[in-house]
């Protein structure tokens, strides 16, 4: 038997068919979930992390995390919010917004590579500051007066019946498989998580490409938020309050290891998808959100689990 | 005959497909050195998993002191006396070596670790074995050689009847080696059966008192080592042919220097000097501290240093490994699975990793070249492999180091920095190795080789640099009519003397 399937397409297919028996089950349980409002529903939820999750797979792939993407989320909406109110030009103003992140995702990359705090450390910091910003911008209250019209279009508008969000997700989650499976960048991600002395010791400058990853993930964290603060139509320093960790949940149980060098950033979209079905399929049947996240903790664990368990069978 | 401590009947091991163990029979005496030897992927590892409980048996039977033997653990293997001193040492470097001595056996009261006769015990072993280690030290601070002391004292007072030693002079230096031989005596006569795998035949002869020759999985012979006539026979029996190891003299282009080096100094190295010709294989040799993998090291950009390196004629700066590449300098590693491997990744995304130029453009990477190349130096190499998807993880010793060879050759580099290239890795492929840098020095690249085994040096290069403390002692040429002193060598190295003549 020759070794046909490799271990992270396997995590794939087995996320994969949790996806499927979700979505079976669901569809049997509330007849309402399987119809294209609420799918629609369920995908304009999953954005954010698929956007974030994107960079943030390409991320952890080399070993490293950031906690600060839902600290960003929110700053980067507020800034949008902030900079439209006061009459600077819609496109820029959104510019600005993802520009925050940028400047967030270069400074973590800065902390970890260069000044060598510990990824977790470093991040952290960045999230305690970037929501503390996003407080002393808004003074703690949310932005939804005298914003102007249009200040909703990328956030709820639709090209033909599709959400321009989704269709953004679907563009950055391609853009990012791209990266990942064909380009050379994707393959010294792999190989900085794999064996980061090797990848050293083969030439590749390891500080260089972290650094840049986590200016994606930063931007990426800004463009979920500026779209987030779209959809709400307000610059809201509360949102996106456990959005690191909806996306570490989505990128684990899409297969990547936390320890890096190996994952895959369509795991990470399944994953995204099973934990957005599962909370809306509750919703339809009636669970409340309490219920809701001991069921996200326990999918979580039972997936990489049962992942662990199929692997140990077929070796 | 006295009763075998272990006998091994008709053991078999079978993969889907694949016959790791094909029906091994052989016995152990009580207190002996017993050697293993055999080319990678003759069965060693699969016996020692099977004798350890790592891996279950798929056939056959064992009987350790008469008794059924059939272990299901490692825990249980070592409960019943057997113990493994694996390559890679299993000790925790930022603990001192009292705690590793009695890690997980820690004698305690209510979960607090305390002193007791127990404990004693395991120091004292150290203390018989080698009086010169410090409780109190940090594992971390140790050398290899007495990392493994730790661990083999730390086996001996678990009662272990039996201690297999997995390669156990891999890392170590000669004098080191010596040391450890001594060790083995003393463990024999503490009535401890050492199971001595190794693919340094030398050693063989001179420590084992039986050896058990493998060859695809199957017991080709059990000899008592004083029958053996020499290596030459032992190397027959593992690969049914003989291959006996000869100096060749490269063809030398003396007007062309690839390679200059001039004053080259760190904190580790002192005005370290010389070249390489076209087409010359140069050796450094010395035992582990002498600065070889430092010199590699500096002079690939991995470690900082001072001085001028001229690749033909033209001075080169390298800060990092990258310039270096750049440059045309590259190295294979000392530690194949640590610096030089992706082992998560497979054979065809490990080769193009030092360069990507040649199977992409604008970054993206076509992936039908990317297979092509792969399979090119599976063949060019005889890489023994099913399919260059596969994990490198899964490929034995000699066919990884084949991998990082590949990785370095396709960097096109005009140096490649050798170090240790056949640490770890079968006769056969040893062979392989060297012949595939032969053929590189004759396609006009300098090939520096840094080797802490002599008859490595000896067989392989041309001219002969030997270091002591970071400095070098002397130049020696080969010759191919005349081999030069290895007693000599050898004093050189250890400090004894200054000059060879």
């Amino acid at each position: 038997m020759s070794k046909s399937i490799s271990k992270s397409t396997l995590t794939q297919l087995i996320t994969l068919s949790i996806l499927i028996v979700l979505v079976v089950v669901l569809s049997i349980l509330a007849p309402e979930f399987l119809t294209y409002n609420n799918m629609m529903n369920v995908l304009r939820q999953v954005t954010f992390v698929i956007i974030t999750g994107s960079a943030a797979t390409m991320l952890m792939i080399t070993g490293h995390m950031d906690l600060s993407v839902g600290s960003l989320l929110a700053l980067s909406g507020v800034v949008f919010a902030v900079c439209a109110m006061n009459d600077i030009p819609l496109f820029l103003a959104g510019l600005l917004g993802v520009g925050v992140g940028f400047a967030f995702g270069v400074l973590n990359g800065i902390l970890v590579t260069k000044l060598k705090v510990t990824h977790v450390i470093a991040t952290l910091g960045s999230m305690y500051v970037a929501r503390g910003l996003s407080y002393i911008v808004t003074d703690g209250k949310s932005i939804n007066a005298g914003l102007p019209r249009g200040f909703d279009s990328i956030g709820r508008k639709m090209i033909g019946t599709i959400p321009i969000a989704v269709i953004i997700a679907v563009l950055v989650l391609l853009i990012f498989f791209f990266l990942e499976s064909k380009t050379v960048f994707g393959k010294y991600a792999f190989a900085i998580g794999g064996n980061k002395n090797a990848a050293t010791l083969s030439g590749i400058k390891s500080n260089r490409l972290v650094l840049s990853i986590y200016t994606l993930v930063g931007t990426m964290a800004g463009l979920s938020g500026v779209i987030m603060a779209s959809r709400l139509g307000a610059g809201d320093p509360n949102v996106g309050n456990g959005f690191e960790f909806d996306c570490i949940v989505a990128i684990v149980l899409g297969g990547t290891s936390v320890a890096g060098g190996s994952g895959s950033v369509i795991g990470m979209a399944i994953g995204a998808l099973i934990v957005g079905f599962l909370s809306n399929g509750l919703n339809l049947l009636g669970v409340g959100t309490f219920y809701q996240t001991v069921f996200k903790g326990v999918i979580l664990v039972g997936a990489v689990l049962l992942d662990s368990l199929i692997k140990k069978k077929l070796k | 005959m006295e009763q075998p401590i272990l006998s091994i009947r008709n053991i078999s091991k079978e993969y889907p497909g694949v016959k790791a163990l094909d029906d091994v029979s052989f016995d152990i005496p009580a207190n002996v050195v017993h050697c293993i030897v055999g080319e990678n992927g003759a069965g060693k590892s699969t016996l020692i998993k099977i004798l350890t409980g790592a891996i279950e048996k798929t056939r056959g039977s064992m009987l350790l002191n008469g008794q059924e033997y059939y272990p299901k653990s490692i825990k249980e293997a070592m409960r019943a006396g057997i113990s493994v001193l694996y390559q890679e040492l299993n000790v925790v470097d930022e603990l001192t070596v009292e705690e590793n001595l009695t890690l997980g056996a820690e004698d305690t009261r209510f979960g607090v670790i305390r002193h007791s006769g127990k404990t004693q015990r395991v120091y004292e072993v150290l203390h018989e074995i080698d009086p010169s280690i410090q409780l109190k030290e940090k594992v971390e601070k140790l050398s290899m050689a007495k990392k493994q002391i730790v661990e083999i004292a730390k086996a001996v007072a678990a009662n272990a009847s039996i201690l297999i030693m997995d390669e156990p002079t891999a890392a170590l230096s000669e004098e080191e080696v010596r040391k450890l031989f001594t060790i083995i005596h003393k463990l024999r006569e503490q009535e401890v059966t050492v199971i001595y795998i190794s693919h340094r035949l030398d050693e063989i002869m001179e420590i084992g008192d039986y050896v058990t020759v493998l060859r695809d999985g199957r017991t080709i012979a059990t000899k008592q080592a004083s029958g053996i006539q020499g290596q030459e026979e032992l190397i027959q029996l593992m690969l049914g042919k003989i291959v006996i190891q000869t100096y060749v003299p490269s063809v030398i282009d003396t007007d062309q220097k690839v390679l200059e080096v001039e004053h080259l100094t760190n904190d580790k190295l002192h005005d370290i000097s010389f070249e390489a010709l076209k087409g010359e294989i140069v050796g450094f040799y010395g035992l582990v501290g002498a600065g070889k993998t430092e010199v590699a090291r500096a002079l690939f950009g991995a470690d900082p240093c001072e001085g001028t390196i001229r690749i033909d004629g033209k001075e080169v700066h390298v800060r990092d490994p990258r310039d270096a590449i750049r440059q045309g300098i590259t190295m294979v590693p000392e530690e194949r699975r640590t610096q030089g491997l992706f082992l998560e990744l497979s054979i065809k995304d490990n080769i193009p990793v030092m360069n990507y130029k040649k199977i992409s453009r604008w970054n993206v990477y076509n992936k039908r070249k990317q297979r092509e190349m792969a399979v090119q130096y599976i063949k060019d190499l005889r890489i023994a492999t099913n399919s260059e998807e596969k994990n490198v993880s899964l490929l034995s010793g000699g066919n990884q180091q084949k991998v990082v060879l590949a990785k370095c050759l396709n960097a096109d580099a005009k140096v490649l920095l050798l170090d240790e290239p056949s640490r770890g890795v079968d006769v056969g492929a040893k062979d392989e190795i060297f012949h595939i840098i032969r053929e590189l020095a004759a396609k006009g690249s300098a090939c520096i080789v840094f080797s802490s085994e002599l008859p490595e040096i000896l067989a392989l290069c041309d001219k002969i640099i030997l270091l002591y403390e970071g400095k070098i002692r002397a130049v020696i040429q080969n010759n191919a009519e005349k081999q030069p002193d290895s007693e000599k060598i050898m004093q050189i190295s250890t400090g004894g003397l200054d000059k060879y003549e």
